[in-house]
């Protein structure tokens, strides 16, 4: 074991060379549009990682993202940027990368809930609808700055979460489950029945309007006509790597070192003093607000809100990404979310059968991998400390 | 030296031809679109519609005239709003696909008209009947070839009250198109002088119908009025017999479908349907579309709409012809439509995009099968509905 | 409101219940035996009213079309093959992951409940549109006032009733029964006592799939339809259901069941007009109980080791 204070960083290079292979595979495969280079690039991408798996390659890799992820957070920063750069003219690509970076938005929130603090929250899509609407509802009848309105968004999402604190805390378990399964299907038929906000029919959400600058008119710069998608990319992205620090300051500070010990082992955690009520509550309504920031952008992207957007079976979607990418690892969600909403929009055959083979790949995983894609790794408690 | 000279000019004459003739055969691809729900409940109105965009365009690849080779690219909006938006976003953000025929349903047909504005994609509606869809905005891209639901309701007000029944429930899906029904055949009933003992909505999903139903057995009313689609037309229908229900059941071209007759069995005799346009049979191309759809041999009958799909993705493809492909000549052209010749009838665009069809069809289901009123047995007196004088 | 209405209101919310309670023990019954929540019970449900319908097309395709034996082969095919089926879910997947945390069981099987779901829509010939399913009883009703009481919904609730009768039966007078509730007592010391813990959990999940197969035809024959998404309805309110009425006891899962159908009736009278907001109504309810009981109005007896 090294010692306390001993810096042996891994190198960088590992890392960055993942990276840029990375993405130049996610490039070619949103570029690609005939469904046989697709399924070609799917069995090389599968093949490729299990020859790196086979060959020990990965454990460099994760010991440089590790030890350096300040310098590669930033590298993917600008990876993200070429590649919403390379496909600036095309509309639908750029909205799949902008689904990702919200998806992966709200799966952030929802690993604070249940990957740091272990409260089960199967209602992730409800709260994401509950900010959608909010931005349906302020952008049609007020004049609320827009940016002001995600930050409602995700308040009002929190204080909806709020009414099922009294629930959530006195419950365990499988009666936890419940809780929020019944608020989930609760939303849902009150979203549907209420005329107010639009029943069944939905809402239409105006575009979002930034120093009166619209997001939703395509922009030209001179000869470059960039897709109007290209204001939200930039915003989605924005607001990404704000919840992807806070994630990871939160899970490296004290707050992150208290929830991981009240999710690990209640009463142990209760004889050491931590009020544990008071943990998943910050847990909760934070994962929520996140969750709620995420839905209200988004439903500004989409242009359109329904009840039918935001039911069970999509919130038992954001939890099979948080399954599948390792609970509890920023990382291993954002490669998740990209593989759950990129595939089945890419590979046109499947598209039928794209709910039977999410819930066939998370059984596989839960059964042979539990720990998912990219493991969550042990904490370091020193800094240079290797397990 | 004539010998060669022939030969040569002979080979030069062949080659040319064939250049000609590989030139003329290496027409530009052209995509057209076509959203429809494929799946779910109303999918039997999908597939038909399909089928009869995809009969359009295989005729007009037969044709050695026309000038491109098309491809129809199809998406399937399942009846729900969040999914036509989404497929909707999906058709019109692909910039090679250059109009489209669109939506069965009315709730998906409304909840798209946006999508299509923002990225300038011209559509033809086919089969939604909702007046909204057109006359909501002013979108240069939005068109349709089918009536709307006003006259369906103004015709379906006249027929009952004519046959002298005063009292009125009133179930509706509360989708745009269950509220749009409402709306309209309030008005109309209320013009004839008829009287609405309750309104019932319910979800476009519901399972169970005893709440409201158990309801109107109280109101005791003569009529149940229903705007809403097939699948739940078939589960109240059959519910209300459960109950020991009585009444009248008097519906919208929502339950004009082989699938609802299929689904409620011998309790569709009776059932009254009103729809805008002459049936298929009797429509001025209706033979011809029906010879040449048994011809392909598909899987399903063109169903209500299925000749409207045809005429729809007619017109877009003659568009294209005329003005090329591309999106913003097809919206102009279209914009100018009048008196269009199609297999439903002269089309023409008002300055909302919205075609007149003026005759409305009244249905009755007799001995499992739509017959149009005025040939039907209860006309004549010798048959009876329920409570009829 | 008269009393013909009010009859007609409680028969209805008796049929609810009816199914409700049916599934919410199945729920128990695995709960009590394994310690786990199997959430795809609500989808066995749906397969097994589908393989009724299935059966019932092959017979009318070979010819029979005789009433009651067509019902009586549907209701055994759909038993014997959502039996074998549970069966094999608890061999296959329950049983390996007993060691697993709680949670990941629940997940699996609420993935496998989706498997099951897109399996019917997908596999099943058009099976995304609903489907009729025949009226094989009765169909005669006596009207007496405003309330009409239909014969075959007396059956059907006549049926259900004799089957939780039977099946309080079997739990509390057979040997069987005796097995499973000793298993579901204390594990270990079950075994020491000679029980065979496999045998004893595969008939377990046996009999709560069978019952979910019944639920499943009794819930065809009331509304005359089945689509591939009535499982996944029912699984939750019955879960629900089972969870008010206390994990582990099958009288608190019955109790439950038709409590569940009392919420919604409740709330169909209370708000007449508004009838769609009964389900809203019924499960802010649930989450009330919840808050109120965290484990449900049977109280669990657990003991925790720290």
């Amino acid at each position: 074991m090294a010692e306390a204070g001993q810096k042996t960083n891994a190198p960088l290079w590992p890392g960055l060379a993942a990276l840029l292979l990375a993405t130049a595979y996610v490039g070619t495969m949103l570029a690609a549009e005939k469904q046989r280079t697709i399924i070609a690039l799917l069995g090389f991408g599968i093949a490729a990682i299990l020859l790196a798996g086979w060959l020990r390659l990965l454990e460099p890799v994760g010991r440089s993202f590790a030890d350096r992820e300040d310098a590669l957070g930033a590298l993917s920063i600008a990876a993200t940027l070429a590649i919403g750069g390379y496909f600036r003219e095309d509309h639908f690509v750029l909205l799949l990368v902008v689904t990702v970076l919200l998806y992966s938005v709200a799966t952030l929130g929802l690993n604070i809930q249940f990957g740091y603090a272990g409260v089960l929250n199967f209602a992730g899509a409800s709260f994401f609808g509950i900010g959608a609407y909010t931005s349906a509802v302020l952008n049609t009848y007020s004049a609320v700055p827009h940016l002001l309105v995600l930050l409602i968004g995700g308040l009002l999402a929190a204080f909806i979460g709020s009414l099922l604190l009294l629930p959530v805390l006195r419950t365990r378990g499988h009666y936890a489950a419940v809780v929020t399964i019944a608020f989930a299907l609760l939303l849902k038929t009150f979203l549907e029945v209420n005329d107010v906000l639009g029943g069944p029919q939905g809402m239409q959400v105006p575009g979002m309007k930034l120093l009166g600058w619209s997001f939703n008119d395509n922009i030209t710069i001179g000869r470059l006509s960039l897709s109007f998608y290209m204001s939200y990319f930039f915003v989605s992205l924005l607001l990404l790597v704000a919840a992807f620090i806070l994630v990871r300051r939160l899970e490296r500070s004290w707050v992150g070192l208290n929830l991981d010990a009240l999710r690990l082992d209640e009463t142990a955690a209760r004889c050491f003093g931590l009020n544990v009520a008071r943990w998943k509550i910050i847990a909760f309504l934070l994962g929520n607000f996140l969750i709620g920031i995420a839905g209200a952008l988004f439903g500004m992207v989409g242009g359109f809100v329904a009840p039918n957007n935001y039911t069970f079976a999509d919130s038992l979607i954001l939890v099979s990404i948080l399954l599948l990418g390792g609970i509890g690892n920023p990382w291993g969600l954002i490669v998740a979310t990209l593989i759950v909403v990129v595939v089945p929009e890419k590979l046109q055959t499947i598209q039928e059968y794209r709910f039977l083979l999410y819930a066939s790949l998370v059984i596989a995983v839960l059964l042979f991998r539990p720990e998912g894609l990219l493991p969550r790794p042990v904490r370091r408690y020193f800094p240079g400390w290797r397990p | 030296m004539l010998l060669r000279s022939r030969t040569s000019t002979m080979l030069a004459v062949t080659l040319l031809a064939g250049t000609l003739v590989a030139t003329a055969e290496a027409k530009d691809k052209v995509k057209v679109g076509f959203i429809g729900p494929l799946t779910g409940g109303v999918s039997v109105n999908g597939l038909g519609g399909r089928n009869s965009a995809d009969l359009s365009v295989r005729l007009r690849n037969t044709d050695a005239k026309a000038k491109y080779e098309y491809e129809l690219v199809v998406l399937d909006d399942e009846c729900k709003p969040n999914v036509a938006v989404q497929v909707a976003t999906k058709m019109a953000a692909d910039n090679e696909i250059v109009a489209a025929a669109t939506h069965y349903c009315s709730s998906t047909a409304i909840a798209t008209v946006d999508t299509y504005h923002k990225f300038g994609l011209p559509v033809v509606v086919w089969g939604a009947v909702l007046p909204d869809i057109t006359y909501r905005n002013k979108y240069a891209e939005v068109h349709r070839v089918n009536g709307t639901m006003i006259n369906q309701n103004e015709a379906n007000a006249e027929l009952v009250t004519k046959l002298g029944y005063k009292t009125f429930a009133v179930i509706h899906d509360t989708t745009d198109y269950g509220k749009g029904h409402n709306q309209y055949f309030s008005e109309a009933l209320a013009k004839k002088g008829g009287r609405i003992v309750g309104t019932f909505g319910v979800t476009a999903d519901q399972q169970d119908f005893t709440a409201e139903l158990t309801q109107i057995k109280a109101l005791n009313p003569e009529v149940i009025y229903f705007g809403g689609l097939t699948p739940i037309g078939v589960r109240i229908r059959a519910q209300m017999d459960k109950l020991g229900i009585k009444a009248v059941f008097d519906g919208t071209s929502g339950i004009v479908s082989e699938a609802f007759i299929q689904g409620v069995g011998p309790l569709a005799e009776g059932v009254l349907a009103f729809r805008e346009g002459a049936p298929t049979e009797k429509l001025p191309g209706g033979k011809f579309f029906m010879e040449k759809y048994t011809a392909q041999k598909y899987d399903n009958p063109p169903e209500a709409y299925g000749a409207f799909a045809f005429a729809a993705m007619d017109l877009i493809l003659d568009t294209i012809e005329k003005v090329g492909p591309d999106r913003k000549k097809v919206i102009a052209e279209m914009a100018s439509v009048k008196d269009r010749d199609s297999i439903v009838g002269k089309i023409t665009f008002d300055d909302h995009g919205q075609n007149t069809v003026p005759i409305i069809t009244k249905y009755v289901i007799q001995d499992g099968k739509f017959v149009e009123w005025d040939n039907s047995e209860y006309t004549s007196g010798k048959r009876k509905l329920p409570g009829q004088k | 409101m008269d009393a013909g209405l009010l009859a007609q209101y409680v028969m209805n919310g008796l049929m609810l219940g009816m199914m409700y309670a049916l599934v919410a023990v199945g729920f128990t019954l695995f709960f009590g035996v394994l310690d786990v929540i199997k959430f795809s019970h609500g989808d066995v449900l749906t397969v097994g009213a589908f393989t009724a319908l299935a059966t019932f097309a092959g017979l009318r395709g070979i010819g029979i079309d005789y009433g009651p034996i067509n019902l009586f082969a549907m209701l055994a095919v759909a038993i014997l093959s959502m039996a074998a089926l549970g069966m094999l879910i608890a061999r296959l997947i329950v049983l390996p992951l007993r060691s697993a945390p709680a949670l990941n069981v629940l997940l699996i099987t609420l993935m496998l409940g989706t498997v099951l779901r897109e399996s019917v829509r997908l596999f099943y010939p058009q099976g995304a549109n609903p489907k009729p399913f025949p009226a094989l009883l009765t169909q005669t009703s006596i009207d007496l006032g405003r309330f009409n009481l239909r014969l075959d919904n007396g059956l059907m609730l006549a049926a259900g009733v004799l089957i939780i009768i039977g099946l309080q039966v079997l739990l509390n007078r057979t040997k069987l029964g005796l097995a499973i509730r000793a298993v579901a007592q204390d594990e270990e010391t079950a075994r020491t006592m000679g029980i065979n813990f496999t045998a004893v959990v595969l008939m377990t999940f046996a009999i709560g799939s069978a019952l979910a197969a019944f639920a499943g035809v009794i819930n065809g024959l009331y509304y005359n339809e089945i689509n591939f998404s009535i499982g996944l309805y029912l699984g939750v309110i019955g879960f629900s259901a089972a969870i008010i009425g206390g994990l582990g006891s099958v009288y608190g899962a019955i109790l439950g069941g038709f409590l569940f159908a009392g919420l919604q009736t409740i709330g169909t009278v209370v708000l007449p007009f508004a009838s769609a907001y009964k389900d809203v109504f019924a499960f802010a309810v649930v989450i009330a109980i919840m808050a109120w009981r965290p484990t449900g109005l049977i109280q669990e007896k657990i003991s925790e080791r720290v």
